[in-house]
């Protein structure tokens, strides 16, 4: 059933593997994607990953440094797959603990592993136990409580409400035994122990019984519904009956709430229109001092503050037990116990990393780091530590910041950086423009970073052509065509041969956006312009019609390069943002490759001192360099990230 | 009294000197002993520290780098045990104490590093102040669609302030020769040369870090010329290897070339 199993260290090396019956493919491309994708890129939450049509599973052993994974086809539907990977780790370590233990690699090239019998012995032992829980087969009809029912009893007379009533009763108490009913006592046991035989129409004594016994329980209990009956109930007496429900009151009058208090606040808007004051209503005239929020709505919130206060104690209440209890634990013989904590060889457990970790995560979120993000990257950090020996002198705080820390190096430099520069040069000798969008939503600094990226673009000698796309706001044509002006005059055509560094094309407010974009382009080309920067109207994620013109605007004019523009003060909107315009560029595309967003740009980084995480959310989110950072409205506030640094600011305390 | 006018005529220190001397001699001679241990004490400790902390640290590892997929960490198996072994993309490092066949080699530590982008540069940063030498393994079946990342890898390599300190051998293995469309190591030379030239220019007009460092201040090779690799000062040559083989799993690699140079070093 299995397609493949594979140990492998962390390191490369496969240490043992095993191919399923009739499976030719290598598996080497699907691991392969499995710790590209979610090992590298810190998201080893949830364990398993579908490639294609395999689905895999795998499994980290931090002690030694091996990576045990397990793949199969993705339709089946495999329970015993997590029991066998767990008992095929403790097999293994067990077997080979002294061919693992040793630092340094050549042990492993040297010795072979030879697990096949184990492997099988414990892969049949996971499918027999798999086996073993099979689903609840159906019950005949023989077995079943129907048959036992004459078919007398199941008649509709006069009387017959009662009857099906109490057969439907004893049918479900007898199936629902496991579903916590909170019945009177009476009803349950008097059902289940009378004797199925229902017989002769009419209610026997007995049953004239349990149904007054009923009756009074249920007067009783008060609130407490029965449960509707799944039978369909013979036809109801003729009238309908007129609903009372418990809360309500009678009369028309007791739902008046209005008040000669609030009347007048509401009213006063009003008053223009139509000064006819209905009779009912009296208005207070408002001289004095304001009165006080009313009486009724004040008592509600006082209540409902009450109860948020209390919950909120009991809440912190459980937090100060649960960290006093660690406490209490030490005295005489806690101090020992730290010492011996920093010294000597011990292994990381989920409970001591627990406290360190929810340390760690809050830390995170009050630095601007998007909530679920942290909630991700500490399970994922809390994965790749679990079970490690920590060497002398270090202590589980230090070795889970230490890791922390490399993970959020590793997420920021997420590819191969985006050498703009060397990508134009290529362009220009396929004498064709390079395309650059910038997409956001409103207000993150996409024409002021625009202006900035074409003036560091003509420093180095490219020419500039920028389209005006967009026709929405007001004024933005005109905040373009006044960059224009200052970057020619910063760079006067007489210097570069006659040409004008930088130009705009626009034709105006109210067209078609990706026309425009379409049209610039062609006219870039024509005139040999190196570079062209795409400006689009701001748009919230959410409105469907403005992001599917934005999809269409990149699926149509297929850019060299798509940055998103985000400002650095965002917090967990951004990763609703950068999702939703993932997902609005991936579903309008027609074709099977769509273009995404190839890089952020992360803007108003000068108004935040150290509170950096919107920086890790973004690159998180999508997986993609961070390729400016804008720090100013100046021209020359443009900068390029520095991983460490950022890394460094955010660690901070 | 005459020996204070003695004094008077004498330094200003006397009368103190005086006295400490005549404390001196005053006391056992248990304390002067535990003055003269206590000061060759801390003479010693200042000793020491310069020491530890002025010694460099001593350069004895190779590392194996370069793009993902290169195989790195084939070429690694294949140098300690002859052994083909099936690999898989490394997360973490792997190191291990490599004697060459020669018999005057040295031994030194082989380590492996992981080739993917994030992890490059981390585990780049941890390892390049004990490179002694550095094999940059290059796929040459696949050179043409990669050779700007190759040469972006290279260019940080050699402009990294440690390694042009250190200047540490380089060898570029142009491995994957087993394969029919592998590019020799001249053309790859030539062309990461080409490239490199590109690359010098762009980079140093790229932008400055947000806390003011400027990356790539080191320039390569001579202004005003095309760069070539016998510009640098650290020694770079080039040579040709197939970790796989030409037999296929079971047969031996094609890493003589390889074998050689890092017996020469």
């Amino acid at each position: 059933m299995l397609d493949f199993f594979t140990i492998f260290s962390k390191g490369g090396i496969v240490l043992w593997c095993f191919q399923g019956a009739g499976v030719t493919e290598s598996f080497t491309g699907p691991v392969n994607a499995l710790i590209r994708s979610v090992i590298l890129q810190e998201r080893s939450g949830n364990n398993s990953y579908t490639h294609e049509a395999l689905s895999l599973k795998y499994k980290l052993d931090n002690e030694f440094e091996l990576v045990f994974v397990v793949g199969f086809q993705k339709i089946l539907t495999l329970t015993y797959v997590d029991k066998l990977i767990n008992d095929v780790q403790l097999h293994f370590r067990d077997r080979y603990k002294n061919e693992l233990d040793i630092k340094g690699s050549l042990k492993l090239l040297n010795s072979n592993f030879e697990f096949e019998d184990d492997f099988s012995m414990l892969l049949r032992e996971a499918e027999d136990s798999s086996k073993a829980r099979s689903p609840a087969s159906m019950r005949t009809f023989n077995e079943s409580l129907k048959s036992q029912k004459t078919v007398k009893s199941m008649i509709e007379t006069k009387g017959g409400d009662k009857i099906k009533e109490q057969g439907g009763k004893k049918n479900k108490n007898a199936k629902k035994e496991a579903e916590p009913v909170k019945v009177d006592p009476g009803k349950t046991t008097s059902a289940s122990q009378k004797p199925v035989e229902n017989g002769s129409q009419g209610l026997t004594p007995e049953e004239v019984m349990q149904k007054n016994r009923e009756e009074f329980f249920r007067k009783r209990m008060g609130g407490n519904v029965e449960k509707p009956s799944k039978s369909p109930k013979p036809q109801k007496p003729k009238e309908k009956q007129r609903r009372v429900w418990d809360m309500g009151g009678s009369k028309a009058e007791d739902l008046d709430y209005s008040h000669p208090n609030d009347n007048g606040t509401q009213k006063a808007g009003y008053q223009g229109p139509d000064a006819h004051i209905e009779s009912g209503m009296q208005l207070n005239p408002m001289k004095g001092d304001l009165l006080s929020v009313d009486y009724e709505y004040s008592e509600e919130e006082d209540v409902g503050e009450e109860e948020e206060e209390e919950e909120e104690e009991q809440e912190r209440m459980e937090i100060t037990n649960t960290k006093r209890v660690p406490k209490k634990g030490g005295g005489f013989g806690g101090m020992f116990g730290m010492l011996k904590g920093l010294v000597g060889a011990k292994s990381l457990s989920r409970e001591d990393m627990e406290p360190v970790l929810d340390k760690m995560r809050d830390h995170l979120i009050a630095k601007n780091v998007a909530a679920e993000i942290s909630t991700q990257l500490c399970d994922s950090v809390a994965k790749k530590l679990e079970g490690k020996v920590m060497g002398t002198f270090t202590t589980v705080a230090s070795t889970v910041k230490q890791a922390l820390q490399e993970s959020l190096v590793q997420i920021l430099q997420p590819k191969r950086r985006v050498d703009i520069l060397r990508d134009v040069l290529d362009a220009r000798s396929q004498r064709r423009p390079f395309i650059v969008t910038f997409c956001g939503v409103n207000g993150v600094g996409k024409s002021t970073n625009l202006a900035k990226i074409s003036f560091w673009l003509i420093e180095n000698g490219f020419t500039v052509l920028i389209a005006a796309c967009d026709t929405f706001r007001a004024g933005a044509v005109e905040q373009l065509r006044t960059h224009q002006r200052r970057l020619n005059s910063l760079h006067p055509p007489e210097q570069h041969g006659g040409r004008p560094m930088v130009q705009l094309y626009e034709k105006g407010y109210g067209k078609d956006a990706a026309g425009i974009a379409m049209e610039a382009i062609a006219y870039a080309r024509n005139q040999a312009f190196d570079v062209v920067l795409v400006d689009t109207a701001g748009r919230m994620q959410d409105n469907a019609p403005l992001m599917t013109a934005l999809a269409k605007l990149i699926a149509v004019n297929m850019p060299d390069l798509v940055l998103f523009v985000g400002e650095a003060l965002v917090g967990n909107e951004a990763v609703d943002q950068l999702v939703k315009f993932n997902q609005a560029l991936a579903d309008h595309s027609m074709s099977d490759k769509p273009r995404l967003i190839d890089g952020i740009v992360l803007t108003k980084f000068d108004t935040i001192d150290d509170k950096v995480g919107a920086a890790i959310s973004m690159t998180y989110i999508t997986g993609q360099p961070i390729v400016f950072v804008g720090t100013g409205q100046t021209y020359n506030d443009l900068r390029s990230l520095n991983a460490r640094a950022v890394v460094s600011a955010l660690m901070k305390a | 009294m005459e020996e204070e006018k003695e004094d008077g005529t004498g330094s200003p220190f006397g009368p103190y000197l005086e006295s400490l001397r005549r404390e001196l001699e005053n006391q056992d001679p248990r304390f002067t002993i535990a003055l003269v241990v206590a000061l060759a004490v801390v003479v010693i400790t200042c000793v020491f520290l310069k020491y530890f902390l002025t010694s460099k640290t001593v350069r004895t590892a190779v590392l194996l780098v370069g793009l993902c997929d290169a195989g790195k960490t084939l070429l690694f198996a294949r140098l300690l045990s002859g052994k083909f072994k099936r690999t898989q993309t490394s997360i973490t490092d792997s190191s291990a104490p490599y004697k060459a066949k020669s018999d005057k080699a040295s031994t030194w530590t082989l380590i492996d590093l992981p080739g993917h982008d994030s992890l490059r540069s981390q585990y780049m940063e941890k390892f390049k102040s004990t490179a002694r030498a550095i094999v940059f393994v290059v796929d040459s079946a696949i050179f043409q669609k990669e050779v700007r990342d190759v040469a972006e890898f290279l260019y940080f390599l050699l402009t990294d302030a440690v390694i042009s300190r250190n200047v540490p051998t380089v060898l570029v293995a142009c491995n994957k020769q087993d394969i029919t469309m592998a590019k020799s190591a001249k053309l790859i030379q030539q062309q990461l040369e080409k490239e490199m030239n590109t690359l010098r220019m762009t980079r140093s007009a790229a932008l400055s870090s947000q806390d003011g460092s400027v990356g790539g201040s080191v320039f390569l090779g001579k202004k005003g010329k095309d760069f070539e690799f016998s510009q640098l000062p650290m020694k770079v040559e080039f040579l040709e290897c197939s970790a796989r083989g030409n037999k296929g799993e079971d047969g031996d690699a094609n890493i003589e070339s390889l074998e050689k140079s890092l017996a020469r070093l």
